[in-house]
């Protein structure tokens, strides 16, 4: 295989997932989570566009990266922000996407479009993997608990907290990593596997009655 | 790629895959041990409202029986009683009206005793021998069946509250066996141990066949959940033709 295709498999496991969403569709329809669905399709959207500008036309995308990169964690923030029920926890959420959005535009402002505002992400992603505890926080004291593993927003969560996780430190470390692209490749495309593979699960085993909250 | 660069790259993806792997098992442990939590309590929670259920079921039954008790004494009782002092205020009187007072007598006996052996009152003032005695001298006096009962040991006092549960069920135990087993023996050994009391009730009739299926009668159940209402153990064994045995244990509680 040549390797210069090794990005597309993320993108194709992405829309695996994605595929498997739509036909699962009905059994979230009336959920907050098919917002979460709409956004997967966006974010193939990206991806490909992405793609397409950088292999087809040997344009810079990194601007469409960035902007993506604000959209999608405003739309994290957002999503939790509908789906968690207590009060403080809505609040800090609210907290963390202003904190964000003015950290991307101050980022937009002061650094180079040409390359990825990393600490953008990493700001992020850090924010997000607390969003996840709460809504964790919030099924641990639920009776939710006893059918935890028929909720598409766990699978979701779980899947968001150990992508975030292992992409911060190499976030963190990329610039004093001289790793060589193929093996930035393979832990991204790993953390992909593992992302869209608990969205996959959620999907499957969801079921129509637990998502009507 | 050099061997530097490799070892490092190793390193990192260990470092996170552990930590990936760290945070599913304590995500799992922490879900799960969450999950059998509520279980137990719901588990608990159940248990106490089926106990409260039975309590209940006892206690409306009980006023029931209190009120048909009352309403036999008092009432039918005393027109009985009329009745009997009415036939032998008869002046002349013929064979057939002696005979009519006669069985008047008997019928205001038998009615007193039943009366009696359904009030929660009287019972509480009788001790478990002494009821299921005059149960069974009301079993002889109807002649349906010989009745017979044994107590071995000293007797001890048990919780009025627990003997009446305790007498409920012997009760219900004899109905059966008036009713459906067609037994012309019935046999109750009341044996008092050290730490408990051998409650063994058998007659000689046509039995059941048990099923296998675990499905029992209603009065089966509630035999069951009053025996387990007073954390007495309850058996129950029959077979066809071979007659009916019930076992049942209580610890007394010191």
């Amino acid at each position: 295989m040549d390797l210069q295709y090794l990005p597309y498999v993320a993108t194709v496991v992405q829309l695996s997932t994605a595929i498997i969403g739509t036909i699962h569709y009905r059994k979230y329809s009336k959920a907050k989570e098919k917002f979460f669905f709409y956004f997967l399709w966006f974010a193939i959207l990206v991806e490909i566009g992405g793609a397409v500008l950088s292999d087809v036309f040997v344009l810079p995308n990194f601007w469409l990266y960035n902007l993506y990169t604000l959209i999608s964690f405003s739309f994290y923030f957002f999503w939790y922000h509908s789906i968690l029920k207590r009060r403080d926890f809505q609040k800090m959420v609210l907290t963390f996407a202003v904190l964000f959005v003015c950290l991307a535009f101050w980022n937009f402002t002061f650094q180079s479009w040409s390359s990825y505002h990393k600490y953008t992400f990493i700001t992020g992603a850090l924010l997000t993997m607390v969003c996840t505890i709460f809504h964790f926080w919030q099924l641990l004291n639920s009776d939710e608990i006893l059918e935890v593993k028929y909720k598409l927003s766990f699978w979701i969560s779980t899947g968001l907290l150990l992508f975030n996780m292992g992409m911060i430190p190499l976030m963190l470390l990329s610039s004093h990593l001289n790793f060589s692209e193929i093996q930035f490749y393979i832990l991204i495309i790993t953390l992909n596997f593992i992302l869209y593979g608990c969205y996959s699960i959620g999907f499957l085993w969801t079921k129509e009655k637990y998502n009507r909250s | 790629m050099d061997q530097g660069e490799v070892q490092s790259f190793l390193i990192v993806f260990s470092a996170i895959a552990l930590s990936l792997a760290v945070t599913v098992v304590i995500l799992f442990v922490l879900f799960q041990k969450r999950k059998n939590r509520l279980l137990k309590q719901r588990a608990r929670d159940k248990e106490a409202f089926e106990k409260e259920l039975s309590e209940t079921q006892i206690e409306i039954r009980e006023e029931t029986l209190r009120n048909i008790s009352w309403e036999l004494h008092d009432n039918i009782g005393q027109l009985m009683t009329l009745a009997k002092i009415q036939v032998q205020m008869e002046e002349s009187k013929s064979p057939q009206l002696e005979e009519a007072s006669e069985t008047m007598g008997k019928a205001i006996q038998e009615l007193r005793a039943l009366s009696k052996l359904i009030n929660p009152e009287a019972l509480k003032s009788l001790s478990l021998a002494e009821a299921v005695q005059l149960e069974m001298d009301r079993f002889n006096r109807m002649q349906f069946l010989k009745a017979s009962l044994k107590v071995e040991g000293d007797t001890k006092p048990i919780d009025p509250k627990e003997e009446i549960i305790l007498f409920r069920i012997l009760q219900e135990f004899f109905s059966n066996t008036v009713k459906h087993s067609k037994a012309s023996e019935l046999l109750v050994l009341l044996d008092y141990m050290d730490g408990s009391l051998e409650i063994v009730a058998k007659d000689n009739g046509i039995g059941f066949e048990q099923k296998a299926d675990g499905y029992s009668g209603i009065g089966l159940k509630n035999m069951r959940n009053r025996a387990k209402l007073v954390h007495a153990h309850l058996e129950l064994f029959s077979e066809k033709n071979e007659g009916t045995q019930l076992k049942m244990t209580y610890y007394f509680v010191d």
